[in-house]
């Protein structure tokens, strides 16, 4: 997406999993560096930083999880995390130790372009400061805290505003339930998620086009929330579902 | 017996009387050769000797033999009027009296003297039983060892028989008598704590429960011999009190040995982790790469062109992702056979589940026309979202498995009182009513659908085992063969969990909420409506009267459980938003009305 290629720092012990994430990010443009542990991990992103880190969690020398808090502890650079675990408890750790996004192995490599795609344009567009942002029909202007549906204007009260906000602040990037809930309810309230689901689906019926098939505002179970990078795709790309007539359509006057 | 018991008390009372005899015999003797050969004529209190013996070794009756004969002996021989037994003088008779008198007091105090040595050298050695007793307890490791130690103790206290009964590591009622047996069946069957009992000749057995708490212990028969009375009590008491301290000790042993099976269980759960956790890391890792490499293939450029190759690499990536399925279907089985199925629970939006659910399983359900049928305005329910989307994996799975390319297939998530249901219909293979009932049985698959297509028949049963640890059920219905079959999963409200959930109230008034959540804090149900407010409410002024406010719509829903939902939009009035935004905070519970 730059003139020059992005580079990216891929962390692995299994050779396998280096040769054929090296294709898949050269078929991108980007260029390759490998890393086969922890040690090796740092002293790469410390002599030659890169544009993005994939990190494997199981690493022979030390705990993904240290290596993650490691370089998190001077660098800002995107960092996907590679997980076997398909352990709620264990992703949300992680996003909270600074990681910017998952993806559970076994995965697709579009899946993970699109992870890194969105972990870039955040670092890209905390550095420009971009006040609006786009997702497919959801536009979030940051200067004027307005927010826009196919650029008709969405009434949000503060805490939907805040939440979207979040939201596109990590753009496409998963958020956990705990982060939003500590940032726009406060520290004592980590644990209700229950807002969370309340204040989701009425953010949903504002703008969604059926809140109950979410295009723009997904769910990733059991974790958070995200915006959907990449939702033309995601409608135009025949989705399975075919509404049934009974489906109470809930949208908003919006869409 | 005791005319037998009496007759013995007698002979050795006799005993005592003719060595008494004899003792004052031989006093006589060498108070003759002393006045022979040493010419001494007042030796009088030589008889005091053989008293004193005799008080000390005998006891009070030989004693007093021995006095009486003394005082006549020593009258013929030392006081006036030599060599007759008549006393001349009252002077001497006075001698006399006082001899006896000081006999007498002498074989008296010897006697206890001898008493006193014969308690004290007993109770020095039961202190030392007990004692070693004691240690042998306090070093016990193992129950056997105590039940040894009781019976060594026991065996040493009362000088005869004791039997170990009941208690696992303990012996068997071999050594009791026949009579007895009955009897020890009895105690070992919890039936009283102990008893006595004779056994035919002559003995007195003590049987004993080790602890009276519990049977678990076993029991213990001691042969106390001919014993009665005050022996008899003084001996059970003494059994008991060695009894209570085993108890005591064994009673340790239990819970050390409970503490020691809990960590047991423990390392053996930490074990089991490990070995799923590397048996899903070491076969997950190369199908990564398999996965992985395909995908790139899949959307490579210089394969797009043929379109056998493409559908080759589809056929490696689809094959690689179902294995993928396979693993985490065998992982979730070893999961829930070992009964390790522990929800998380958690606020789940039941859309999402099944959103998710349908996305995990695109590929598979990309032959079968799907039709969704969700309730925008379910319950919200408690439950682990990762074990409700993987049942409802299984169910999509089995539906898109059993029904032929190109059927349709139907998911619903409807409420149903307060509970949530998801269901899962499809127009295939159908199940008889035979099916019907053997469904569901781990590694059940019909002859019928065996013969069609492959599987492991565990996707029914992980979908029960997960919704039933998630306090749910699952129901499954069929028209009969080939009608179709509807399953579906019922996500049920518990309304105990609710308290915790609810959100405090006084960062309620400090954070001035949405007045739309408010009723989450009196809601009883752990299934909350969304925005149930009631229209009074809204024709109040809640900026001045926010508690009151809160208070009316707290008692509404208090009243009414689940109040008539909102559904209708607000409609969308752009002018009023940047209003909002500069609004203070303490303005902001109108919030959700300014935007009607």
């Amino acid at each position: 997406m730059n003139e020059i290629p992005s580079s990216v720092l891929v962390v692995d012990d299994e050779i396998q999993i280096r040769r054929f994430l090296r294709t898949g990010f050269e078929l991108d443009g980007f260029t390759v560096q490998e890393a086969e542990t922890g040690g090796e991990a740092l002293r790469a992103a410390t002599l030659k930083p890169s544009d993005l880190v994939i990190l494997d969690l199981g690493l022979p020398d030390m705990d993904g999880a240290d290596v993650l808090e490691r370089l998190r502890a001077w660098s800002t650079v995107p960092l996907i995390v590679l997980s076997v675990r398909a352990n709620e408890a264990e992703k949300v750790r992680l996003l909270e130790l600074g990681a910017d996004d998952y993806v559970v192995k076994p995965f697709g490599m579009a899946e993970l372009l699109a992870r890194a795609h969105s972990a870039m344009r955040r670092q890209l567009r905390a550095a420009r400061g971009e006040p609006v942002v786009r997702f497919g029909p959801l536009a979030v202007d940051f200067a004027a805290r307005a927010v826009f549906i196919s650029d008709q204007r969405v009434a949000l009260t503060p805490k939907e505003y805040r939440l979207l906000q979040i939201l596109a602040q990590h753009s496409g990037n998963v958020v956990t339930h705990q982060h939003m809930l500590r940032e726009v309810w406060g520290n004592e309230h980590v644990e209700d998620t229950h807002y969370l689901r309340i204040f989701v689906r009425k953010l949903r019926r504002k703008i969604e086009a059926d809140p109950t098939q979410p295009r723009i505002l997904l769910t990733e179970l059991g974790v958070g929330y995200r915006l959907a990078s990449d939702p033309p795709a995601a409608a135009s790309g025949a989705p399975p579902a075919t509404l049934s007539p009974s489906t109470p359509l809930v949208g908003n006057g919006a869409s | 017996m005791r005319s037998k018991l009496k007759l013995a008390a007698m002979r050795r009372e006799l005993r005592g009387i003719a060595i008494a005899l004899l003792l004052i015999a031989v006093t006589t003797a060498v108070a003759i050769l002393l006045r022979h050969y040493l010419g001494i004529l007042r030796g009088s209190v030589l008889y005091l000797v053989p008293v004193m013996l005799a008080g000390y070794y005998l006891g009070v009756i030989p004693a007093l033999v021995t006095a009486v004969a003394g005082v006549l002996l020593s009258g013929y021989l030392y006081f006036a009027q030599l060599y007759s037994f008549k006393v001349a003088s009252p002077q001497e008779a006075l001698n006399l009296v006082l001899y006896m008198v000081v006999a007498v007091v002498v074989s008296h105090l010897a006697n206890a003297a001898r008493r006193q040595t014969t308690i004290a050298r007993k109770r020095e050695q039961e202190m030392s039983d007990l004692y070693a007793f004691s240690r042998r307890l306090a070093a016990a490791a193992s129950a056997a060892e105590i039940f040894v130690a009781i019976q060594n103790h026991l065996a040493n206290l009362v000088q005869r028989k004791v039997v170990l009964l009941g208690a696992a590591d303990a012996g068997s009622a071999d050594g009791v008598p026949e009579r007895l047996r009955a009897e020890v069946a009895r105690i070992e069957r919890d039936e009283g704590l102990g008893r006595t009992v004779d056994d035919g000749n002559g003995n007195t057995w003590l049987i004993r429960r080790v602890s009276p708490k519990t049977p678990d212990f076993g029991s213990v028969a001691v042969d106390l011999g001919t014993a009665s009375g005050e022996a008899l009590a003084d001996m059970r008491q003494r059994i008991d009190d060695a009894l209570a301290d085993a108890a005591a000790t064994l009673e340790r042993l239990d819970v050390a040995r409970a503490l020691n099976e809990a960590k047991m269980r423990s390392e053996t759960e930490l074990l089991r982790e490990a070995l799923i956790g590397s048996v899903s890391h070491e076969l997950r890792t190369p199908l990564s790469s398999i996965l992985g490499a395909a995908t790139i293939l899949y959307n490579a450029p210089a394969l797009a062109g043929d379109a056998r190759l493409h559908e080759l690499t589809g056929v490696v990536r689809d094959e690689a992702e179902r294995l993928n399925n396979d693993i985490q279907n065998l992982l979730d089985a070893t999961t829930i056979s070992s009964q390790q199925v522990r929800p998380k629970l958690q606020w789940v939006e039941p859309v999402d589940i099944v959103n998710a659910a349908i996305e995990h399983r695109r590929r598979r359900l990309a032959g079968h026309p799907l039709t969704l049928d969700l309730d925008s305005n379910l319950p919200i329910v408690r439950a682990d979202p990762a074990q409700v989307e993987q049942a409802l994996v299984q169910i999509l799975d089995n539906a898109a498995k059993y029904s032929a390319d190109g059927a349709p297939i139907r998911v619903a998530a409807r409420p149903q009182g307060p509970a949530v249901v998801l269901s899962v219909h499809d127009r295939g293979a159908g199940l008889s009513q035979e099916e019907k009932a053997q469904v569901g049985g781990r590694f059940f698959r019909g002859p019928r659908h065996a013969a069609t297509t492959s599987g492991s028949g565990l996707g029914l049963w992980i979908a029960h085992a997960f919704i039933s640890a998630n306090g749910g059920k699952v129901e499954v219905e069929s028209d009969g063969i080939g009608r179709g079959t509807t399953v579906s999963l019922y996500l049920p409200a518990s309304p105990d969990a609710v308290a915790s959930e609810v959100m405090p109230q006084e960062a309620m008034t400090q954070e001035a909420m949405p007045l739309e959540v408010m009723p989450l804090e009196v809601m009883p149900l752990e299934v909350m409506p969304l925005e149930a407010r009631t229209q009074e409410l809204t024709s109040q002024d809640v900026t001045s009267q926010k508690v009151t406010a809160r208070k009316v719509a707290a008692q509404k829903v208090a009243a009414q459980k689940i109040l008539p939902l909102n559904l209708a939009p607000p409609p969308v009035t752009p002018q009023q938003d940047p209003a909002l935004e500069v609004l203070p905070p303490e303005a902001l519970p109108l919030e959700s009305h300014a935007d009607e």
